[in-house]
């Protein structure tokens, strides 16, 4: 049984992984998903890259809102505008190692702009003026054809490096994949620096965070502005993988995703925000195995009956999990660990 | 002893929730000789309307065909996922049965599916896709070398309504039309080639109008209609919503303007659920009616088969979309087959691109040639009453 942790240093307290266990697994972890693309199969290694995408846009989602309160109903758009400046990026011949970071930096730029009315607005109606920038944005792919492609879209070059194309989703894997770990670890520690604490104390009660000397309009727009660098990292990674961008991909559907991947994990988490995308990722995914084993065993036109219910049963488990863990799949996976930490001992 | 049990409990854990993330492959590699086709039809979703008959069609048609004896004597297998008519999925369920299955040829569900997996089926040469989108962007052999459509590309079908509303003018004075489309990919992408077709023929395009797909209130563009007074008005991009809506005001506001339509506007449980304002409505259909009066070989099969299963999909044309589709795979491979040849992506092509003149026993009411990897023939249709009755001879644009 566990029964607390010891620290004999600053380091040691400040370390992201403070024991031995955890950077065991860490580095197990790591050897797993260097060896995944190799042995997971063509099926799983696309899902593989679909989940870092959707990690990382999650946890850029996850900064605005879970951390600092900001509700943002626009994050798709952000991700679009990532994506159609990879796509213009490859055509004037910028790599992706420039083209990413440039990616997230114009939907940074966007997001500030965006974040600009948090200072006066709050809640709700903060909401509203993110929904606005999502059919701005998605007015703006639709209309400016001559640098988006207009409703046809743009094609996204495969990135690649030295002449070695990352084309097919074996190579793309050790793009996005990398990407989503580093960013995730940049997202944790984030919330140990004064930044992050800034953020935290905002979204907790900003006319206190205030009086402590935190800039609410500073604070408010570097959260939308990293958390737009992520999803415009994600949407450049997006054209990457899928090599084409259009409107309809980053729609208000998209945004709303992710806001309940954040939600069904757990707001102002990490953890969760692993947990909700790869929920929200990976229950469809089972769902539908389901009903191809329901045919397997000879169920008559399973596919065509248990598919209307499939989306049923995946709706049903977002509200069983709102309704039973409020607190999303964080929470959940905490208590299990707690309950084991203490066994045979009562939480 | 508990350090002991909790770990291996913890380790079970692990290794069923491993076992059923991996999916628990219950893979069923293909046996030799059998030819898989893959399939991620849209069954639920916004496309469901069609989707569910599009898999029956292709679905029947297999069963069928192996009741034949197969393709070339050999068994085919139907491997289909729903989509739910999204890019992700569809594309997730594309991967899943390639990788799985190894199918030659793959029908998939979307414009935006098969822009994601183009440039993966080009890589890999292996296979032939298709899908219910006519989108004009996918029919082009040097972007999408792969990929064919079962009908006129969108632009092709606003083209024959223009052929059929030049013609149907009496005088010198060619009749006027207006452009009404949803702000969607798929309402705009007929309509740069429709204006040019339009210009072609010398018949003016009055006015444009674009709303959003669905349900909306069209009092404001009703003004403008009424104003510019079209002698026909084209909606696309649409499946029902707002069409019957712009009809019955344009009923009430006494124009004498004819709606006309697409294939997705043009199927019979759409235009029954238009109602009393369905009559009078005009659109373009690339397939035979399931019901049209001239008996023909494979509309007769179609409601054989077709009608022993229940909920009588057959009578759609989605249905006998899924079944065309079929009959191409079927030509596709046969052709490539025939000629010896391994089942790849480039023999297929030049197999596809082989079709000349092909009687489909009546689906089309005339011989087909494939261009551009579409098939550019089509009918329009005239819905009287309770009936949709030919309105043309069928019509080769191009």
């Amino acid at each position: 049984m566990r029964i607390g942790d010891f620290h004999a240093s600053y380091r040691h307290d400040e370390a992201l992984f403070d024991t031995r266990v955890q950077r065991a697994w860490f580095a197990v972890l790591v050897v797993a998903l260097l060896a995944f693309p190799f042995v997971g199969g063509a099926y799983f290694v696309y899902l593989a890259c679909l989940l870092g995408i959707h990690l990382i846009s999650a946890a850029g989602l996850n900064i605005m809102t879970g951390y600092t309160g900001l509700i943002s109903l626009g994050h798709a758009a952000f991700m679009g505008v990532g994506c159609y400046t990879v796509a213009v990026a490859e055509r004037a011949g910028i790599p992706f190692y420039l083209a990413l970071p440039l990616a997230g930096c114009a939907s940074a730029v966007i997001g500030l702009v965006v974040g600009v009315p948090s200072l006066r607005i709050k809640g709700l109606y903060f909401a509203v003026a993110t929904l606005a920038a999502q059919f701005v944005l998605g007015f703006v792919f639709r209309e400016w054809e001559s640098v988006t492609g207009g409703v046809r879209g743009a094609n996204v070059p495969a990135a690649s490096l030295f002449g070695f194309e990352l084309a097919g989703d074996q190579r793309i894997y050790f793009l996005i994949v990398p990407l989503a770990v580093v960013m995730l670890l940049g997202a944790r520690n984030l919330f140990r620096t004064r930044v992050g604490r800034a953020f935290i104390a905002i979204r907790d009660r900003d006319i206190s965070a205030e009086v402590l000397g935190i800039s609410l309009f500073h604070y408010k727009l570097l959260a939308f502005a990293i958390g737009s660098f992520y999803a415009g990292v994600a949407g450049g990674l997006w054209g990457y993988f899928f090599r084409v961008a259009t409107p309809e991909l980053f729609g208000l559907p998209l945004s709303v995703f992710y806001l309940a991947a954040i939600i069904v994990g757990g707001l102002g988490s990490i953890l969760g925000t692993i947990l909700g995308a790869t929920f929200m990722t990976m229950v469809p995914e089972l769902l539908r195995a389901m009903v191809g084993w329901a045919q397997a065993l000879g169920v008559q036109d399973a596919s065509v009956f248990l598919a209307s219910i499939r989306q049923v049963v995946f709706g049903l488990l977002i509200v069983g999990f709102l309704i039973f863990e409020p607190h999303g799949l964080a929470e959940m996976w905490r208590r299990v660990r707690r309950f084991f930490h203490l066994w045979p001992f009562r939480t | 002893m508990s350090t002991f049990d909790r770990r291996r409990f913890i380790g079970s854990g692990v290794a069923a929730a491993s076992a059923a993330a991996l999916g628990a492959p219950l893979r069923v590699f293909a046996q030799s000789g059998e030819i898989v086709i893959g399939a991620a039809p849209p069954i639920t979703g916004v496309f469901a309307f069609a989707g569910a008959g599009l898999h029956a069609g292709l679905g029947d048609w297999v069963e069928w065909k192996n009741a034949q004896g197969g393709i070339a004597g050999r068994k085919l297998r139907y491997v289909a996922e729903d989509s739910s008519y999204k890019v992700d999925q569809s594309v997730a369920i594309f991967k899943k049965i390639v990788a799985q299955h190894k199918p030659p040829v793959f029908y998939g569900d979307s414009t935006g599916w098969a822009k994601a997996i183009a440039p993966e089926v080009s890589q890999l040469g292996s296979l032939l896709a298709t899908g219910p989108s006519f989108s004009s962007d996918l029919a082009d052999p040097a972007k999408a070398p792969y990929y064919f459509m079962p009908g006129p590309t969108y632009s092709g079908q606003i083209e024959i309504l223009l052929e059929h509303a030049s013609r149907s003018a009496a005088g010198a004075t060619k009749p006027s039309v207006a452009f009404v489309y949803s702000d969607t990919e798929f309402g705009r992408d007929p309509i740069a080639a429709g204006k040019a077709k339009a210009a072609k023929l010398g018949i003016p395009v009055v006015l444009e109008i674009i709303t959003k797909p669905g349900a909306v209130d069209v009092s404001a563009e009703m003004i403008k209609l009424r104003r510019a007074k079209p002698d026909f008005v084209i909606f696309h991009g649409y499946v029902l919503a707002p069409i019957p809506e712009f009809i019955r005001q344009m009923r009430e506001a006494g124009l004498s303007s004819r709606g006309m339509g697409t294939i997705y506007s043009m199927d019979k449980t759409t235009i029954d659920q238009m109602g009393a304002v369905g009559a009078g409505f005009l659109g373009v259909m690339p397939y035979r009616y399931s019901f049209d009066s001239q008996k023909t070989a494979t509309m007769e099969l179609i409601r054989e088969v077709g009608s022993r299963k229940p909920g009588n999909p057959w009578q759609t044309t989605f249905y006998t979309q899924g079944w065309l589709v079929g009959m191409i795979f079927d030509q596709v491979i046969g052709r490539t087959l025939s000629a010896k040849k391994e089942l790849t992506g480039p023999n297929m092509k030049a197999a596809l691109e082989s079709i000349n003149k092909w009687d489909t026993g009546g689906i089309f009411g005339v011989p087909i040639s494939l261009k551009s990897h579409a098939i550019p023939v089509g009918r329009t249709y005239l819905v009287t009453g309770k009936s949709i009755e030919p309105a043309s001879d069928w019509i080769t644009i191009g």
